[in-house]
Formats: C-alpha cells, sequence, structure tokens
C-alpha cells in the first residue's frame, strides 16, 4: 500500500496571516478578515463575542481543505492523486466530500463544471497559484496552447471513500471548492458556539450562512468587476449561500491571448459566452459556487439552465446588460429568496 | 489583531490517499454497501420522526434536494444596516468600509492583493 502525502505537510504562507478585524459601521456584528487560498476569507458573526472563535474554527477548516484539495500544493491529498497516475485510492474523508460534491455538481449541470479539466487548465498555464501566474507576465509551463477537453466526469467512479480514476485524468475541484469551505466553515462555526446567534462566511466572495440571521437578512453586497468602486447592488440574505464567477479576474495573457480560469470542460478553452460575471444564490454555496460556474459556460443557454434549476441570479453581460432571473430582487436592499434544495450534499443538509 | 487563538491546524484525524488493491476494494465496497443500508434505514426513520416534531421551520443552514419552498425572512437577529461583505469574483479581495457621516452612510472599498498569499 502507497502512501500519499500523510506526514510531509508545512505550513503555507497564508496560514501565517493573522485575522485583521473590520469596521463595518454595525457594532452588533464582529467582521474579521485574512489571505486564504490564494484568496481572502471573511468572517462576520453576532454576537460579537464569538468572533475570536469563528476566526479559529474558520482557520481550521480552511487549512484541512487546503491540504485536502489545492492543486497548486505539491503536499495536497489531491496532488498526490493526481501524480499518482490513475488507480483506485482510498481517500480521506474530506478529500471524499470534495470529490464527491465535484462529481454531484458535474451531474447535476450536465457536465457545465466538471472536475476532470485539471489536465486543461495545466495546458492553459494556469498550473501554479494565480500569483504566481500573473507575476510572470511569460507563458509558464508548456508554451504553446494546446486545448484539452476534460475526459469527462463519468469516467470517474467513487463510492463512499473509493475512488477510481483512470489514468491521465488530473482532477481540479475548483467548482465546487470554495463553496464547500464556505458551507464547511459556516456549520463548523455554528458548532462551535452552541448554535448562538448567526454567521457569514466569505471565501473569496462565495458566501454562506448559518444560524440566526440579522434581522432582515446579512447585508451582501453585489460586485460585477473585482475593481469596482460602488458595489452594484445591496441584497439581504437570511439562509443558505450566494456566489460569484466573473471571466474578468484571474485573467492571464498566453501566447498572444489573453486568458480566464473558467474553462469550458467540453473544448478545453475559456468559456467565451455572453455573460462576463454571474451571482447566483442557493440553499447552500457548494450549490451557488457550482450554478454561477455553470451558467458562465453554459453562455446563451445559461438563462435556460438557470430558470430550469430554479436559482435566483443576476447576470451581467459584457456589454453591462444586466438580467435578473428566479425572484433576484431589482431594489437595493432587498431578500434574495433562496431555494432550500441542495443537489450536490446528497443525503442533505451541508 | 488576530481575533483567532487558533494555531497549526489539527492534522492528526485525517486520514490521506492511498492506493488499494483490487481484493481490498471489493471487501470494502461490499462492507460499506452493508452500513450504508443500515444507516439509511436508521435515518430515515430518525428523519420521518424529526419532521413530525417540528413542522416545516426555517431551515437554519443548506437543504435537501427536493425540499420545496425559499427562504427569505430572517428571524429576531440584531439590525444591521452596513453590508459585511461582498460577493464577487473570486481571488479579489475587496475591503468595505461604512461610516456615517451627517446621517449619510459613506462607504469606501479598497481592492487590494491578499496578504500571505500562498505561491
Amino acid at each position: 500500500m502507497t502512501s500519499g502525502a500523510a506526514g510531509t505537510t508545512r505550513p503555507v504562507p497564508w496560514q501565517r496571516a493573522p485575522w485583521q478585524r473590520v469596521a463595518t459601521g454595525d457594532d452588533a456584528v464582529a467582521v474579521a478578515e485574512r489571505a486564504a487560498l490564494g484568496t481572502s476569507a471573511r468572517v462576520a458573526v453576532w454576537p460579537p463575542e464569538n468572533l475570536g472563535a469563528a476566526c479559529a474554527v474558520t482557520g481550521d477548516v480552511l487549512a484541512a481543505l487546503d491540504l485536502q484539495a489545492s492543486r497548486f500544493r505539491p503536499d495536497s491529498e489531491l496532488s498526490w492523486l493526481n501524480e499518482a497516475g490513475g488507480g483506485l485510492f482510498m481517500l480521506g474523508d474530506g478529500l471524499a466530500e470534495a470529490v464527491g460534491v465535484a462529481l454531484a455538481a458535474a451531474r447535476w449541470t450536465g457536465g457545465l463544471t466538471d472536475p476532470t479539466v485539471g489536465a486543461a487548465l495545466v495546458s492553459l498555464g494556469y498550473d501554479r497559484d494565480f500569483a504566481a501566474i500573473s507575476q510572470g507576465g511569460e507563458p509558464l509551463g508548456i508554451p504553446a496552447l494546446a486545448p484539452v477537453p476534460a475526459p469527462g466526469w463519468p469516467l470517474v467512479r467513487l463510492d463512499g471513500p473509493l475512488l477510481r480514476l483512470p489514468p491521465g485524468i488530473r482532477l481540479d475541484l475548483g467548482a465546487t471548492a470554495k463553496g464547500l469551505g464556505s458551507d464547511r466553515a459556516a456549520r463548523a462555526v455554528m458548532s462551535a458556539t452552541g448554535a448562538e446567534g448567526g454567521v457569514l462566511v466569505s471565501l473569496g466572495g462565495d458566501i454562506a450562512v448559518a444560524g440566526t440571521p440579522p434581522r432582515d437578512g446579512w447585508p451582501v453586497a453585489v460586485a460585477e468587476e473585482p475593481d469596482q468602486a460602488v458595489p452594484s447592488q445591496l441584497v439581504r440574505l437570511a439562509a443558505g449561500a450566494v456566489a460569484t464567477s466573473s471571466v474578468s479576474c484571474r485573467r492571464w495573457r498566453r501566447g498572444g491571448a489573453v486568458l480566464h480560469h473558467i474553462v469550458d470542460p467540453r473544448t478545453g478553452h475559456p468559456a467565451d459566452g455572453p455573460w462576463r460575471t454571474v451571482t447566483v444564490a442557493a440553499a447552500t454555496c457548494a450549490d451557488a459556487n457550482a450554478a454561477s460556474t455553470a451558467a458562465i459556460v453554459a453562455g446563451a443557454r445559461a438563462q435556460d439552465w438557470l430558470t430550469t434549476a430554479g436559482l435566483p441570479a443576476r447576470l451581467t453581460g459584457h456589454d453591462g446588460r444586466v438580467r435578473r432571473l428566479g425572484g433576484w430582487p431589482a431594489d437595493d436592499g432587498a431578500p434574495v429568496p433562496v431555494p432550500r434544495g441542495s443537489h450536490v450534499y446528497p443525503g442533505g443538509p451541508r | 489583531m488576530d481575533p483567532s487563538s487558533g494555531g497549526v491546524p489539527r492534522r492528526e484525524s485525517i486520514r490521506h490517499a492511498r492506493r488499494m488493491s483490487n481484493w481490498t476494494a471489493a471487501a470494502l465496497i461490499a462492507g460499506t454497501g452493508t452500513a450504508a443500508v443500515a444507516l439509511a434505514y436508521q435515518a430515515h426513520q430518525a428523519t420521518a420522526a424529526g419532521v413530525a416534531a417540528t413542522g416545516a421551520g426555517v431551515a437554519p443552514a443548506g437543504g435537501t434536494a427536493g425540499t420545496a419552498g425559499t427562504a427569505t425572512s430572517a428571524a429576531a437577529g440584531p439590525a444591521v444596516a452596513h453590508s459585511v461583505a461582498t460577493t464577487t469574483a473570486s481571488g479579489v479581495t475587496v475591503t468595505t468600509t461604512t461610516r456615517t457621516v451627517n446621517g449619510k452612510t459613506v462607504v469606501t472599498r479598497v481592492r487590494h492583493a491578499p496578504a500571505g498569499q500562498d505561491d
């Protein structure tokens, strides 16, 4: 039996970053933020006294997720799996859940998200943390753009902790992992605080809430563009989650072409549909994460897919046109109606 | 300041990916299947009892596939007027600071690369 990443781990730089308090203008909630998983994590809680415990457990949850499912850490379980050359594997509980959620999302979206897209991302140059790509400025890894369509998620079989991975398939859990992290952290905070009050966890802008929300819901800003000076809208989230995907960020230049990180599994090329940013509300953050990514990939079919899925969504086209679906509010400060069914957590709530 | 008192993440309980033989896998699959059936039966009974006891309350976090309805209204938490987080594209850190000046809400948003970003 071959052991995987056991015993070879080391703390990565973001794990040493301290939580920083964030002033929001309300004393009834406490908010803190830190770097995490190549992006930022934010925790908001009430009562404010729970902030320390909330940050501690969120840090633990995200560190564990990074160790399980990061494609950019050579000592992660996922990296070991991708380098193993295929076979039959028994996964740890955390990675098994992460892979299961990714496969469930692929099934739900009809392959618009697909965890077997790993080789396609590597071929496009997204083979390391995005900070390393953007700083280099020059093509990294493979010099020529060679699109690699995803082999297809049905080839991957997961039965409980047992994973059968065909040779040559590299997994990437990017369409669901951040949402999964927010879900896990929100649940863990409520457990650590004895289900007192409520919590909001944001991982890279993918937000999950749990417990009792503030009156009228957690106020959440919606930003279409990464560097937007003023948010496009303020909505209220009383339960569930909201996530945003965009082709406006995590872009890099390669072989004269500007690429981004959302790849169409069917072609291996970055998605090139009419929507630049999609925000989706769902019962869980993994659901919302998968749906927003799927909508970007679906392109012209995004509205039909989201409508069929029954998800509230806000889509912004490359021309700036905004489209709201599924009861997404038009007014500032209005509540988002969040459906209660999860499609990616088989067996029940997150 | 660091509101967290947590240190290096706990890893002792994490099991890792391991390559297996087909015979070992077959035995585990059979065992897992049996256990899953038994647990599913018990879970079904427990869920049914829980629903009967609690009625159709607000789903606290997440939901079960196929469950109808939406959640928009909030319970009795505190009043919070200003946004506490921003949903935006991944990999982007946007810090929002809100303050009230002369009765008007002033929102300051700063975009920055996250400190300590992993490499």
